[in-house]
């Protein structure tokens, strides 16, 4: 029988909702670098354009769902690469903890920039 | 009979000069991965002064948000650094791609040419996008 190499955690759910994100985020990046780059130019930009743009709510919804999927998939991703390189015990728990404060402070201030644009109260 | 296998830190630079295809398509999936992860942060971080500019009652064109991304893109450094964020998020995507299908199990066989394929359109998509990325910077 072949032994077990890989440094993932056996039966481990993050594994697969690191692919989960990962198809979901080469069509939304892709699409995401298409409109801001080559439909609309970045040098082109107004607070009135975003503006209108967020306030659909299917644009929005879409951008929430990629911030909050760009966030676990860059941070998982960065803690499994760490992980990789031999992080092990005490630093790997603060470097984990760290690592999730990180993506908290990120989501918060994406959906408080995302709700200024659309109009909607932020409570935070 | 199973057979014990060390195969080391396999994630030692050091020993670059015998990696394999793969081993490069690894460590350029990383690289991208974060530069990409610590543009997110930046990019939030620059996109945050919509706050301030959507609580006043600035004109238009002349909020913080508005002038801060007009002064940013008017610098030939920053559309430079567009473009490699395109190359790096493009290779990251593609790559992705090959990754995805190695771990369904298609084109084991030929995940070598997959890699050089990525690089070689992420070389093409990449140089193509340059003159509309540093359209009227000049």
């Amino acid at each position: 029988m072949a032994e077990h190499y890989s440094s993932f955690t056996k039966g481990g759910r993050l594994w697969l909702w690191q692919r989960i994100t990962a198809a979901f985020l080469v069509v939304v990046l892709a699409f995401h670098f298409f409109l801001l780059h080559f439909v609309h130019h970045a040098d082109e930009v107004t607070l009135a354009m975003s503006q209108s743009r967020m306030e659909t709510l299917s644009y929005y919804s879409l951008m929430i769902l990629f911030l909050v999927t760009a966030t676990f998939h860059g941070v998982n991703g960065v803690y499994n690469a760490l992980v990789n390189q031999g992080l092990t015990g005490t630093k790997r728990q603060a470097v984990k903890w760290t690592l999730v404060a990180a993506s908290v402070v990120l989501l918060v201030q994406g959906v408080r920039t995302a709700n200024a644009w659309a109009g909607y109260t932020t409570f935070f | 009979m199973s057979q014990s296998y060390n195969r080391g830190l396999i994630e030692d630079f050091g020993r670059w000069r015998e990696f394999s295809a793969g081993m490069w398509a690894w460590v350029f999936h990383k690289f991208t991965g974060w530069v990409l992860v610590g543009y997110l942060f930046t990019h939030i971080a620059v996109l945050s002064t919509a706050i301030p500019a959507s609580q006043g009652d600035a004109a238009a064109g002349a909020d913080v948000y508005t002038t801060t991304i007009v002064a940013l893109e008017s610098l030939l450094v920053v559309r430079i650094l567009e473009v490699g964020l395109l190359a790096v998020a493009v290779f990251h995507i593609l790559n992705g791609l090959r990754l995805l299908l190695v771990d369904l199990g298609i084109g084991l066989e030929s995940q070598d040419k997959s890699f050089y394929a990525s690089l070689i359109l992420t070389g093409a998509i990449t140089v193509a996008s340059v003159p509309t990325f540093l359209a009227g910077v000049f």
